[in-house]
């Protein structure tokens, strides 16, 4: 009885998961005029962002980060998904002088469907 | 702190608030640098003067256009609306400011009178274009890119707007018009500059010859030559159109990150560099460099503009708006 109540909420709940996901794929758009999420496209005025989930912050060896992201790297902040999304709820309030500019974002679910997909390939 | 409280508590700043004036330290010229205080996580960011005066500039974090009256130092802002964040704003023929609005990815009038907000949004394929710098050709058409690589065209009068492609994708950012009406973009992600046939829409890439320099910011001189920010390389570039020529010049210091690009009535090229801290002026025929470092660390100015005598700028990571005087005030 409760594997088919499962089943008639699937077609409900993939939906609902599909959208989330898709809302943070579309949300992740305008980082991509600067960040990528494939390991060998380098060169970009972002860093790479494959991984990012256990890094240093100011972790990717190729990029030259802002001063303030250096100077968080030397202090060994790494990103886990909490910091990430206290990050992108206000980027430059976490780290003022910040070069990266973009406004936060304010929706806490939107917040976490990006954390989600940065964090999980198999979510992209 | 809401919006509305924010914007309340900032109601201060209709109040005056003391410039902070300091001599420059300069190489050569009289040279004054006052900074302007404006509201505390605003992320005061592009600048553009009013035929008035006044000052118009972006809150990129607080979703407002912000208007500074430089003899007191008092300033109003403008909410533009649910989830603003404001990139740019030029300037009309209709005397307006019109912003970049990537937060709603709009194009957003602000009218000058009563401040009433009108915004025309891009077309719904066209969501997160990431708007960024705009320009107004000489018939009226307000031009703009988007970040994701798109530029596009709206004609303020029928509301009309059509939506292109940059030809090489992602990286579209800032533009300019030269004296002659031709269209340029700088492409930061792209590396290259390129000129758009306002008649057809269609955009021809320039290959500026430092490779993966990271154009970011154009401005056209008198002579119609595109000068070119070029975060990458910490370089200032020019290209002359006529000839198809280039010349490059690094910026002093160790690590320049050559942001934002201006070019005064003089024809003396400002820039930002992020490395410095600073704001740098070049002397196209001398050949130098000066450079105005910021007195408080981040600045981040990441746009330049001005009118005869003063190059503004807005200090996005401290909040506040920069003048350079290169004039006395009159």
């Amino acid at each position: 009885m409760r594997l088919l109540f499962v089943l008639l909420l699937l077609p409900v709940l993939l939906p609902a998961d599909a959208t989330a996901e898709e809302a943070a794929a579309q949300a992740f758009t305008p980082c991509r005029a600067c960040h990528s999420l494939n390991p060998a496209e380098r060169g970009l005025p972002g860093p790479n962002l494959a991984g990012v989930i256990g890094r240093a912050v100011g972790g990717d060896d190729d990029f030259d980060y802002s001063p303030v992201l250096r100077k968080a790297r030397d202090e060994g902040l790494r990103w886990d998904a909490q910091r990430l999304e206290t990050f992108l709820a206000d980027p430059a309030g976490m780290f003022p002088g910040l070069w990266m500019s973009m406004r936060g974002i304010e929706d806490a679910a939107e917040r976490q469907a990006m954390v989600q997909f940065l964090a999980d390939p198999s979510s992209r | 702190m809401n919006r509305r409280q924010f914007l309340r508590s900032t109601a201060a700043g209709l109040l005056a608030a003391p410039a902070l004036l300091r001599p420059a330290n300069a190489q050569e010229g009289p040279f004054r640098v006052k900074y302007y205080p404006v509201a505390p996580g605003m992320g005061s960011r592009d600048t553009t003067p009013a035929p008035d005066g006044t000052i118009w500039f972006c809150g990129q974090r607080n979703g407002t256009l912000g208007r500074l009256e430089p003899r007191d130092g008092s300033y109003k802002l403008v909410d533009l609306g649910g989830g603003g964040a404001p990139q740019g704003e030029i300037i009309g023929p209709d005397g307006a400011p019109w912003v970049t609005e990537g937060g709603q990815n709009a194009i957003a009038r602000v009218d000058p009178g009563d401040h009433k907000v009108t915004l025309f949004r891009l077309p719904e394929k066209e969501a997160y274009a990431n708007l960024n710098t705009a320009v107004f050709d000489k018939s009226g058409i307000y031009w703009f890119t988007g970040q994701s690589g798109i530029y596009g065209r709206l004609d303020p009068k029928s509301g009309d707007m059509t939506v292109f492609k940059s030809p090489r994708g992602r990286g579209t950012y800032g533009m300019t018009i030269t004296p002659k009406g031709d269209i340029w973009y700088a492409s930061l992600a792209g590396n290259h500059i390129a000129r758009i046939d306002p008649a057809t829409g269609n955009a021809t890439v320039v290959e500026p010859p430092t490779p993966n320099q990271g154009a970011r910011r154009v401005w056209s001189d008198s002579r119609g030559r595109i000068w070119v920010s070029e975060w990458n390389s910490g370089n200032v570039s020019v290209h002359d159109p006529a000839d198809g020529s280039w010349k490059a010049w690094k910026l002093p210091g160790s690590n320049p990150r050559t942001y934002a690009v201006y070019v005064d009535d003089k024809d003396k090229v400002w820039l930002t560099d992020f490395g410095a801290n600073a704001i740098v002026r070049f002397d196209p025929v001398a050949e130098k460099f000066n450079a105005f470092p910021s007195d408080k660390s981040g600045a981040n100015v990441r746009q330049l503009d001005g009118r005869p005598g003063e190059t503004w700028g807005g200090e996005s990571g401290n909040d506040r708006l920069v003048v350079i005087q290169t004039a006395a005030p009159a």
